[in-house]
C-alpha cells in the first residue's frame, strides 16, 4: 500500500511569471486560517461528499495527541497529515515530534507560531528525503541550522525574517547541498559578506533572494561563479553600491534582477551590459540618470522594466524605443513629459503601463493610441483630462484603468463606454459626479470600482445597480443616505464595501447590506449607525473585517456580534 | 438479488463481504478492476482479494461505500471513525482511491 513516491518533483510554481516585474508580485496577502468546526463540506466541493481519505486525515488531525508516531505511514500520507495540521494551525512542538523519520519532502512552517530550534531536530530526521524547507519568520538560530547536516538533497530553503540566523549559520550550507536551486534569506539583519563566503559552493543555485539585507555590501563577490543563477533579488538593500554589481557581469544566465532602492547609479548599471538574457529588471528609486539608458537600451530581451522614481528625462526615455519585447513598463514618478511619450509608440507588445504621477497630459496620451495590447494602464495623478480618453477608446483589451486624481470629468467618461473588457476602474476624483456614472452602465464586466472621493449622491447609485459583477466598491463622498444604499442591495457579489464618511447613513443601511452574504470586508465608519443596527450583520457569515470608527457602537455590542459571526476577527472601533 | 449485481471483497483473514456492485464502484480502484475491459480475473469473477486489508478495516470501508451512496442521494450524516483504526483506514482509503 502507499506506493513509492518519485524523487522528481513538479517545477516549482513560483518560477516563471515572466513579464511581470518583481515589484508587481509583491504584496501582502492576509489569510485567516479556518479552524475545524467552521469548515463545512470537509474540504470537498459543494454537493460532493468527502472521500474516505479526507475523512481519515481530518479525524487523525483532530485526535493527533493519541498517536505515538506517524512513521508507520507511507510518506505521502504522513505528508498530507502534516500539511493539514499546519494549515489549521494544529501543529505543536509535541505533535511535530510524531513526524520524526517520516521521510517528508516538504516542511513549510513559514510564520508558524512557536517554531524554534527544537523543531529543527525533527526536520533533520527527514534526511535525504527533504526537498523543501521554509522556516521564515521563526526564532530558529544558527544552532538550529546545524540540524540540516543530513538533508543534503534540499532543493529549496527559505529563511526570510529569521533574526537569529547570522553568518555562523550559513556555514552549515558549505559542504554538499549540490541540489539547492533556491535560497532565500530576505531581511536577514546580521548576514554580512563574511557569511556569504559560504555560498560559493552552491553551484546549482538558480534563485537567490537577499531582499532587505542591510549588511551584505561586498558579499556578492562570492556569487560571481554561480553562473546558473537566473534570479537575483537585492532590492531594498540600501548597502548595495556600484561595486556590488561588478561581480554580476558574468552571470549571463540571469533573467530576473531586482535592485530597487539600492545605491546603484549609472556606472553600476553599466556592469549589466552583457546580461543578454535579462528579461526583468527592477531598479525603482535607484539614483540613476538618463545616462543609464544607454546600457538598458542594449538589454533587448527585457520584457519587464521598472524605472519608477528614477530621474529619467525625455532624452533617456527615447532610448526605450528599441526594447520591442517589453510587456510591462513602470515609469511612475519619472521625469517623462509629453515630448518623451513618443518613445512608447512602437512598444506594441506592452500589456502593462504605469505612468503614475508623471507630468503628462492629453498630448502625450496620443502616443498610446496604437498600443492595442494594453491591459493595465495607470494614469493616476497626471495632468490627463477628457481629451486623452479619445485616444484610449480603441484599447479594447484594457482590463484595468486608473484615472484617480486626474482632470477627467463627467463629460469625458462616456468615451470609456467602449472599453467593455474593463474590470477595474479607479475614478477617485472630485470631478466625477452622478451624471458621469450614468454613461458607465454598460461596463458590466466591472468587478472593482473606486469612487472614493467622487461626488456621488443617492441618484448616482441607481447607475451602479447595473454593475452586477462588482466585488469591491468604494463610495465615500459623504452624500450617500440610506436610500442610496438601498440601490446597492442588488450587488450581491460584493466582497468588499467601503461606504465610510457618509454621516447620514443609519441602521436602515445595514438592513440593506444584510443580503450581501459574500461580504468579507465592510467599512461604514463615520456614519450614524448604532448598536441596534449590528443585528443586521448576522447573516454575513463571511465577514472578517468591520470598520466602525466614530459610530455610536459599543464594544459590548460588537462582541455580541462576534459571538455569532465566527470569521469576524478584525473590528475597528474608536478609543 | 442477482449475482452480477453484487461483488465479493475478501479481507486478509479470508472474511468475505458481499456488497452491492454500485457501492463497490465508489472506490476508483475497484471501479477500474471491476469495469475494465481487460482480462482482470476480478472483472470476470466479481471477487477481489485484499491480502493487506484486515477484516475490521474492510468492514469500515464497506460502511463508507454505503454512507457515501446515502450522502449522494441527499442524506447528509456524519461518518464516524474510531480513532484506533484511523491510521490503518487511511492507508486502505489511499490504496482504494476512495
Amino acid at each position: 500500500m502507499g506506493g513509492a513516491c518519485s524523487r522528481k518533483r513538479h517545477q516549482q510554481d513560483n518560477d516563471g511569471d515572466e513579464g511581470q516585474g518583481s515589484t508587481l508580485k509583491r504584496g501582502i496577502t492576509l489569510q485567516w486560517k479556518a479552524k475545524y468546526g467552521k469548515v463545512h463540506n470537509h474540504g470537498a466541493g459543494i454537493g460532493e461528499h468527502p472521500s474516505l481519505l479526507q475523512l481519515s486525515i481530518k479525524d487523525i488531525c483532530q485526535s493527533i495527541h493519541i498517536y505515538d508516531s506517524m512513521a508507520i505511514l507511507p510518506r505521502d500520507l504522513s505528508q498530507q497529515i502534516l500539511n493539514e495540521l499546519i494549515a489549521h494551525r494544529l501543529l505543536s512542538q509535541s505533535t511535530f515530534r510524531l513526524f520524526s523519520d517520516c521521510s517528508l519532502q516538504d516542511i513549510i512552517l513559514e510564520s508558524y507560531p512557536g517554531m524554534e530550534d527544537s523543531w529543527m531536530e525533527v526536520v533533520g530526521t527527514q534526511q535525504e528525503s527533504l526537498l523543501e524547507l521554509d522556516i521564515s519568520d521563526s526564532s530558529v538560530t544558527d544552532g538550529g541550522l546545524q540540524c540540516l547536516e543530513l538533508c543534503q538533497n534540499l532543493q529549496s530553503l527559505r529563511l526570510d525574517y529569521c533574526d537569529q540566523i547570522s553568518d555562523v549559520g550559513l556555514r552549515f550550507l558549505t559542504t554538499g547541498f549540490l541540489n539547492l536551486t533556491s535560497l532565500s534569506f530576505c531581511n536577514s539583519l546580521s548576514i554580512t559578506a563574511i557569511g556569504m563566503r559560504h555560498l560559493t559552493g552552491l553551484i546549482n543555485l538558480k534563485s537567490l533572494n537577499l531582499e532587505r539585507c542591510p549588511k551584505i555590501h561586498g558579499g556578492l563577490i562570492h556569487v560571481r561563479d554561480l553562473t546558473k543563477l537566473e534570479s537575483l533579488n537585492i532590492g531594498w538593500c540600501n548597502c548595495i553600491k556600484n561595486s556590488d554589481l561588478r561581480p554580476l557581469s558574468g552571470l549571463t544566465n540571469l533573467r530576473d534582477l531586482q535592485i530597487s532602492r539600492s545605491k546603484v547609479n549609472d556606472s553600476g548599471i553599466a556592469s549589466l551590459k552583457d546580461l543578454e538574457k535579462l528579461q526583468s529588471l527592477s531598479m525603482e528609486g535607484c539614483p540613476v540618470s538618463s545616462a543609464c539608458m544607454d546600457t538598458i537600451s542594449g538589454l533587448t530581451s527585457l520584457t519587464s522594466l521598472n524605472i519608477r522614481s528614477c530621474c529619467i528625462s525625455d532624452a533617456g526615455c527615447r532610448k526605450l524605443g528599441g526594447l520591442l519585447k517589453l510587456r510591462a513598463l513602470n515609469m511612475g514618478y519619472s521625469s517623462i513629459t509629453d515630448a518623451g511619450m513618443i518613445c512608447l509608440e512602437g512598444l506594441t507588445n506592452l500589456e502593462n503601463l504605469n505612468l503614475d504621477s508623471c507630468k503628462i497630459a492629453d498630448e502625450g496620451i496620443k502616443h498610446l493610441r496604437g498600443l492595442t495590447n494594453l491591459q493595465h494602464l495607470d494614469l493616476s495623478d497626471t495632468e490627463v483630462g477628457n481629451d486623452a480618453l479619445n485616444f484610449l477608446s480603441g484599447l479594447k483589451k484594457l482590463v484595468s484603468l486608473n484615472l484617480s486624481f486626474t482632470s477627467v470629468s463627467d463629460s469625458g467618461l462616456q468615451k470609456l463606454s467602449t472599453l467593455t473588457s474593463l474590470k477595474l476602474l479607479n475614478l477617485d476624483s472630485r470631478h466625477v459626479t452622478d451624471s458621469g456614472l450614468v454613461t458607465l452602465t454598460n461596463l458590466t464586466e466591472l468587478t472593482h470600482l473606486d469612487l472614493f472621493g467622487a461626488r456621488i449622491s443617492d441618484f448616482g447609485t441607481t447607475s451602479l445597480r447595473h454593475l452586477k459583477k462588482l466585488q469591491t466598491l468604494e463610495l465615500c463622498s459623504g452624500g450617500i443616505t440610506d436610500e442610496g444604499i438601498k440601490n446597492l442591495k442588488y450587488l450581491t457579489n460584493l466582497t468588499s464595501l467601503n461606504v465610510s464618511q457618509n454621516c447620514h447613513l443609519t441602521d436602515k443601511s445595514l438592513h440593506y447590506i444584510s443580503g450581501m452574504t459574500k461580504l468579507v470586508s465592510l467599512n461604514i465608519a463615520n456614519s450614524g449607525i448604532s448598536n441596534a443596527g449590528l443585528q443586521h450583520l448576522r447573516p454575513l457569515k463571511n465577514l472578517t473585517s468591520l470598520a466602525l470608527q466614530s459610530c455610536k457602537v459599543s464594544l459590548a455590542a460588537v462582541e455580541e456580534l462576534q459571538s455569532t459571526s465566527p470569521n469576524l476577527c478584525v473590528v475597528h472601533l474608536d478609543q | 438479488m442477482r449475482k452480477e449485481d453484487t461483488v465479493k471483497l475478501i479481507s486478509a483473514e479470508g472474511f468475505e463481504f458481499i456488497i452491492d456492485r454500485k457501492a463497490a464502484l465508489v472506490s476508483n480502484t475497484l471501479k477500474n478492476m471491476l469495469t475494465s475491459s481487460g482480462s482482470f480475473t476480478e472483472t470476470e469473477l466479481g471477487e477481489v482479494r485484499f491480502p493487506e486489508i484486515s477484516t475490521p478495516i474492510l468492514e469500515k470501508v464497506c460502511q463508507y461505500f454505503y454512507w457515501s451512496l446515502q450522502f449522494a442521494s441527499g442524506k447528509e450524516t456524519e461518518f464516524h471513525i474510531e480513532p484506533e483504526i484511523t491510521l490503518e483506514l487511511m492507508m486502505a482509503a489511499n490504496y482504494l482511491h476512495t
